[in-house]
């Protein structure tokens, strides 16, 4: 696929269906990503916010429809699903970053920032480690280098997850729930690693429940509702000034507390 | 009561026959060393090809649970006699010499026939109990592991050498050990093959004297290594549970393990 088809943007879903079994979750997502854009998922649970996260990155291949990440189609037979070459082609432009961090506990800070760099990508340990001390620098975790995550916080288990995606040079992150497994003390330090990216450029695309970070960080809001976007539009208008009825009611549940 | 003393228990036979089966014990032991690494091995090689994803590779998995299944629904006697069989008789001239001598009736590192006969026997049959013991542990390591190092673009052979088998064998340590100690149990039966194990040399002893005591003698040796190897078992899951309470969030997951694997664990013969 060429850029023309997808007119510029950086990552461009078209009609995207995922089911599991009976359970019918994404119903024809669109969406239009672009480059340096920070985009914000919001919507109940169970509203496909994740799966389509997973879908991005071919953890979970969509069914129909069809994903462009930087003009090139990696959905379908002639992208990746089935396509070892297609895979790595995303995955090494996506990073992600989970709601349980899902550090590898076997392995030390250090080492957890450094696996993808070393196995996949096969640079030197020489090149690797100072890049890797210089990005859990970046998220503040220069203290704690070469301790293991059980002797880790929530949310600094957090920050080196961020670490380890960022150790891949992706070329967008995803953020799925990130905060949600986060005592509400330890979310603050890891939105600052979050916000700090955005102003550096990064794009990201956020599945999120902090509506304060969406309004202040987001260029566009989406909120989803039984496996489609209900309504999508700037954090101000989507937030403040809701058209559907379904966002208006989702959002008197979630901003009264 | 006499009686049970002196048959079983006469020190003056012991005494003099502890050379003997001290040498049947050491010949045990080597075969149960060997055996066991390879088992351990064969058994990780196994369990690793259960576990390859994709549909290209599904005739692996198929022949990997085959085999899982063949050999540990077969008595390990069976496997012995079958072995030594087979090989010896391939090796020789009414077999129609298929197999070289060295391969038919192996006396590599300066042992005799039987010891190999039963390091292979040995091998095939735990390797099969061990794959499912690390399939285990490997079903154990949460799929987030699997789905983190595949976001950071590791291959799934990538992700199992790195990430998950690393993780499964420490979390199946225990119950591998649980596996040696029947194992080495087991390595008595190649005293039907003529191996001059610890069992041959106490049988030997037996119809000498008409007295089983060389045969208890060799009981005794046995529980000499069993019996600590067994508490070192319980240390170790001890360890894992502690390590489990304290609590890590990547432990979230182990509680339900350890008892799943306290039951997949257990000692087979």
């Amino acid at each position: 696929m060429t850029e023309g088809s997808t007119n510029g943007a950086f990552l461009r879903l078209e009609d995207v269906h995922k089911s599991f079994g009976d359970l019918h979750v994404l119903r024809g997502v669109n969406m239009d990503v672009n480059r340096g854009e920070v985009v914000c998922v919001i919507g109940p649970s169970g509203s496909g916010k994740s799966t389509l996260l997973r879908c991005i990155n071919l953890l979970e291949p969509p069914e129909q429809g069809h994903i462009y990440l930087e003009g090139r189609e990696i959905t379908g037979a002639k992208g990746a699903a089935d396509d070892e070459g297609g895979i790595d082609f995303v995955r090494r432009r996506v990073g992600m970053v989970f709601q349980q961090f899902n550090l590898f506990p076997h392995m030390s800070a250090m080492g957890n920032v450094t696996l993808g760099p070393l196995k996949v990508l096969e640079r030197k340990g020489s090149d690797v480690r100072p890049k890797a001390e210089a990005l859990l620098k970046r998220v503040g975790m220069e203290a704690k280098v070469n301790e293991y995550p059980d002797r880790l916080s929530g949310g600094q288990q957090q920050r080196v997850a961020i670490a380890r995606a960022l150790a891949m040079d992706p070329h967008v992150m995803l953020f799925d729930e990130v905060t949600s497994a986060l005592d509400p003390e330890l979310v603050k330090e890891v939105l600052d690693v979050m916000r700090e990216l955005a102003e550096e450029g990064m794009t990201m695309v956020v599945v999120t429940h902090e509506m304060h970070f969406a309004r202040e960080v987001a260029h566009k809001v989406f909120f989803m509702d039984g496996g489609v976007v209900v309504e999508e539009g700037k954090p101000a208008d989507v937030l403040e000034n809701p058209q559907q009825e379904r966002t208006k009611q989702f959002l008197g549940l979630v901003l009264e507390h | 009561m006499d009686f049970i003393r002196e048959y079983y228990f006469d020190f003056g036979i012991m005494g003099d026959e502890l050379g003997r089966v001290l040498e049947g014990f050491w010949f045990t032991i080597q075969l149960s060393v060997l055996s066991g690494v390879a088992s351990l091995a064969w058994g990780l090689v196994l369990a690793v090809l259960r576990q390859l994803p994709g549909r290209a590779t599904a005739p692996l998995r198929w022949l990997s649970i085959a085999y899982i299944d063949v050999f540990r629904g077969i008595p390990l006697l069976l496997v012995l006699l079958l072995v030594s069989g087979g090989l010896s008789t391939l090796s020789s001239p009414i077999g129609g010499e298929v197999l070289p001598e060295w391969l038919g009736k192996p006396t590599w590192l300066g042992q005799t026939t039987p010891f190999w006969y039963g390091v292979f026997s040995l091998t095939i049959t735990y390797g099969a109990y061990m794959a499912e013991v690390y399939r285990a542990g490997i079903e154990a390591v949460p799929g987030g592991q699997m789905e983190a190092a595949r976001s950071v673009g590791m291959s799934h052979n990538l992700a199992m050498r790195y990430v998950i088998v690393p993780q499964a064998v420490r979390k199946v340590i225990p119950p591998l050990l649980n596996d040696f100690i029947a194992l080495m149990k087991d390595t008595s039966l190649v005293s039907i093959l003529g191996a001059a194990d610890v069992v041959f040399v106490g049988r030997a002893i037996q119809s000498e004297q008409f007295n089983g005591s060389g045969l208890m003698l060799g009981a005794i040796l046995f529980l000499l290594v069993t019996i600590p190897l067994a508490r070192l078992v319980d240390y170790l899951i001890a360890r894992q549970q502690q390590k489990t309470q304290r609590g890590g969030a990547p432990a979230e997951a182990s509680e339900a393990d350890q008892q799943a694997l306290g039951g997949g664990g257990g000692v087979t013969t």
